[in-house]
């Protein structure tokens, strides 16, 4: 018993805060699911209020604008299910990850070696050359596969050295940015650039959905979204993850080594975010620079747990995360707030989402 | 510390200890506690004296754990009051309790996993600003362990250490705080009878000195060796309240505390003929894992064997490599022929040999889940019914195992003790397996569930099921056992055949395990 020790299980590690957020953001019923997040957003926007008032404008008009830009501006909805995209992405693998209770949040590194792989793919010498519709499927594969490896990465230095993977997967996000810092400067850099960028996607480019300005990137995020919910529901995996999620060691006993749920969640939610890597660039940047890092990964969290871990969730919270984003844009503009009041919104929404799941599970106790 | 007396254990009778007696120390007046629609307590009366000890009995879900965990301040009456040395409690939090000198040790473990033993200790009782040294801890549990006779390994960490070595540790820290109150929810459930009777001792000793205590058992043997006073619950009242257990004899307990004449604790096979056994049907060759030393066992298809010994011996390895939970070292375990894979839960299952975990709530049971859910696990389909259907499908089964639960939506959280082990037994014995691995799979069960679930391992054996029992209560392994094997520092010691030697069989576990436990 003394030398053949196994590596102690990432699971049994103290639950730190994500844990106990993640537990109780699919622990309660209905009023829990849907009222708490709901209540969030509302304290969130009237204590965003507070500070637009202190700025000198009135929180009234400014909500009106953010409201009319989303709803009733020319490209709002276009623009809102853009921005959507990557976050329901990257927010799908981290909700599916977080369901097993491992909580990695590097999905910001796995988005861009994934971007990476996938534009080195679609701009090199002779692929480019391939009909569009292989081009488009082979490059954003690619990304998917670079993002599940990058990720497994992580997974892997957890189940065989017990590394934690919250600490893992975030430092190998800053591995995946100096590898993008390199990618744009030598490894698939322009020649006939003078700034650190890729070639143009060009034929890879990601076409617009029929009759919007919206490219077809955010038809895949929607159609994934029942895909995972019903992986979730019905299929084996499914089980597995909120299984392990509960008690890993029951799964050990009955169903399946439990480090490979650990692998197999690491890799969805890696394929997801290098696919989400690849559709921003193919279908909005149109080739990688060196500022590709814009913080969709950690972003995706909020979106995870706004939406309860749950696919549909994560879709609407994806939405509404990205609305508030495209309507503040507008806002900011017309009535010269500071840039960064939609971060403090989003911050406040988390803390709120936090308070919210924390008196919802009092309450249950004390019913 | 040094006030205990570092001598043997305090031997001396019920009479002396009045001279000690202070009082009441605890008591409980009316209490009352509802979960939802479940009454757990109806107005529970229980008083508790300096330098008694007081037995608290009843079948499972009776109460009896829900009044102990008031008492320590982890869960709060709905109505009633509570006097604590004289004066009423007016706030039920853990914390406040135990400074006033109230310990319980759970039925469930508590212990900081991937700390020592020593660790453990001075965790929770630290004494001042900084956590003692490790000198200091290794010497504290040295002490405690000299002063009980419970011995614990402090080399590795908690979470490695055996069921039965975890619970003397929860003793020691309850111990090691010095309560005047101290609570012991099934204490015994895991221990071994040589052990049982060390901790009743203890108890003894610890009641002398004048501290109140109140342990929650099964055993009636240990109420007639050890308790001064007797409550029994049933469903949340009290059948029996506050006597002497002098005044009472073990069938009138027995029948109080299940509500009908008590029936043979087993069922006995001793007669059973031994013609139908196919050989050879659970093999287990060279089996290596942590202390287990390249065992080799054989049972016969219709046979039980028994497997005694005092736990820390290699019990949980034996259980974690042929389960497929853990890979051994060395060594396999083949069904009817055919070799397990080691580490795959799902090939053990599909060549038939079904597992009864020692832990339900940690390997047999995901307690978060619905118990559609847990009756799938191991056995989930590629793809999954509905919902709806899952839930549906599972009536059967629970119905056929008289799991009494809210229906198969439920949580496997909301189940009594006695119903988690029925929801267990029902995925595990569906589908007549060819052998089973039942550990311990009676522990902490009351006697009319124990019955229930030795008879169906019983049946399954006249079925053709090798079944290999690893027990700790000795009586109950040689009603149910054809053949029993005492391991014993992770070797095997016999066979013994029947009738069985008592002395024989203790020694063998006695001798090898103390070689084991310096």
């Amino acid at each position: 018993m003394t030398a053949t020790v196994t590596p102690t299980e990432p699971a049994e590690e103290t639950p730190g805060l994500l844990a106990r957020i993640a537990h109780r953001a699919t622990a309660g019923g209905p009023i829990n699911q849907v009222l708490v997040p709901l209540a969030a957003v509302v304290a969130a926007l009237v204590v965003g209020a507070v500070f637009i008032t202190f700025d000198g404008s009135n929180p009234l008009l400014v909500y009106r604008e953010i409201v009319s830009a989303v709803f009733t501006g020319r490209r709002g909805f276009s623009d809102t299910a853009t921005a959507a995209t990557p976050l329901i992405l990257i927010g799908l693998g981290y909700a599916i990850a977080y369901r097993a209770r491992v909580f990695t949040i590097g999905a910001e590194g796995q988005y861009l070696v994934g971007a990476v792989v996938g534009t080195a793919w679609v701009t090199a010498g002779g692929i480019s050359d391939m009909p569009r519709f292989p081009l488009i499927m082979s490059g954003l594969l690619l990304a998917a596969l670079g993002g599940a490896l990058w990720s497994m990465l992580a997974g892997w230095l957890g189940v065989r050295f017990g590394a934690n993977i919250v600490i893992s997967s975030l430092m190998l996000v800053y591995v995946a940015e100096a590898v993008l810092a390199w990618a744009v400067r030598d490894g698939i850099k322009d020649p006939d650039s003078f700034v650190n960028q890729s070639r143009q996607i060009g034929p890879a480019t990601l076409p617009d959905l029929p009759g919007t300005s919206t490219h077809i990137g955010f038809a895949l995020a929607v159609l994934l979204v029942p895909v995972a919910a019903v992986l979730m529901a019905r299929h084996r995996g499914g089980f597995r993850v909120t299984a392990y999620g509960h008690n890993p060691s029951a799964l050990d006993a009955n169903e399946v080594r439990s480090k490979t749920v650990v692998l197999l969640v690491m890799v969805i939610a890696g394929a997801l975010a290098g696919l989400a890597g690849m559709v921003e660039t193919a279908g909005v940047s149109g080739r990688l620079g060196a500022q590709a890092s814009v913080n969709l990964g950690f972003e995706a969290i909020i979106v995870a747990l706004l939406g309860r871990l749950n696919p549909v969730g994560v879709l609407f919270a994806g939405l509404s995360l990205a609305g508030l984003t495209i309507g503040f844009e507008s806002a900011q503009r017309e009535f010269d707030l500071p840039s960064s009041l939609v971060g403090v919104i989003t911050a406040l929404i988390v803390v709120f989402v936090v308070v919210g799941d924390a008196l919802a599970s009092r309450g249950k106790e004390a019913a | 510390m040094t006030a205990r007396p570092q001598s043997a254990l305090d031997r001396d009778g019920p009479g002396s200890r009045g001279a000690t007696s202070s009082g009441a120390l605890v008591e409980m007046r009316g209490i009352t506690r509802n979960f939802g629609d479940t009454h757990a307590l109806r107005g529970v009366d229980l008083t508790l004296r300096g330098g008694e000890i007081h037995a608290l009995l009843g079948s499972n879900g009776a109460g009896k754990t829900t009044l102990v965990r008031i008492l320590a301040g982890l869960d709060r009456p709905d109505a009633g009051t509570v006097d604590l040395l004289g004066r009423p409690v007016a706030r039920f939090d853990p914390k406040a309790l135990r400074s006033q000198g109230v310990a319980l040790v759970q039925q469930h473990f508590t212990l900081v996993p991937t700390l020592s033993a020593s660790q453990n200790l001075v965790l929770a009782r630290p004494e001042g600003i900084l956590i003692p040294g490790a000198r200091a801890a290794r010497d504290r549990l040295n002490t405690l362990i000299e002063y009980t006779g419970l011995s614990v390994r402090d080399d590795v960490p908690a979470g490695r250490l055996s069921v039965g070595e975890q619970q003397r540790l929860e003793l020691l820290r309850a111990l090691d705080a010095d309560a005047r109150v101290l609570l012991l929810d099934e204490p015994t459930a895991v221990l071994t009878d040589q052990e049982a009777e060390t901790l009743l001792n203890v108890c003894r000793t610890l009641a002398a000195e004048g501290r109140a205590l109140a342990f929650i058992t099964h055993r009636l043997a240990e109420v007639f060796d050890g308790a001064d006073r007797v409550t029994v619950l049933a469903e949340g009242q009290e059948v029996i309240s506050d006597e002497l257990v002098a005044d009472h004899t073990r069938a009138g307990l027995a029948s109080a505390m299940i509500g009908q004449e008590a029936s043979g604790t087993f069922t006995d096979r001793s007669g059973r003929s031994s013609e139908n056994h196919v050989a050879r049907r659970l093999v287990v060759s060279g089996l290596s894992l942590g202390r287990l030393e390249a065992i080799d066992l054989e049972v016969a298809g219709g046979e039980i064997l028994g497997v005694a010994g005092v736990d820390g011996n290699g019990q949980f390895d034996l259980e974690a490599a042929m389960s497929a939970r853990s890979i051994p070292d060395a060594g396999s375990v083949a069904v009817d022929g055919m070799v397990l894979e080691a580490g795959n839960p799902r090939h053990r299952r599909a060549q038939g040999l079904a597992y009864i975990p020692s832990d339900r709530y940690q390997f047999g049971l995901i307690r978060a889940m619905e118990l559609a859910d847990n009756l799938e696990l191991g056995r989930v389909p590629r793809w999954r019914e509905r919902r709806a259907a899952r839930r549906e499908g599972s009536v059967a089964a629970l119905d056929h195992w008289n799991v009494q639960s809210a229906g198969p939506a439920a949580q496997a959280s909301t189940l009594s003790g006695g119903n988690a082990q029925k929801l267990v037994l029902a995925r595990e014995l569906n589908g007549e397996p060819r052998a089973v691995l039942a550990c311990y799979p009676t522990r902490g069960l009351d006697p009319n569930a124990a019955d229930t679930v030795a008879a169906r391992l019983v049946s399954c054996a006249d079925d053709g099921a090798a079944v290999l029992w690893i027990g700790a209560e000795l009586d109950e392994l040689l009603a149910v056992s054809d053949r029993i094997v005492v391991l014993a520092g992770g070797s095997v010691v016999g066979p013994f055949f029947p009738p069985y030697d008592r002395a024989a069989l203790g020694l063998a576990m006695a001798g090898e395990a103390s070689d084991d436990q310096p």
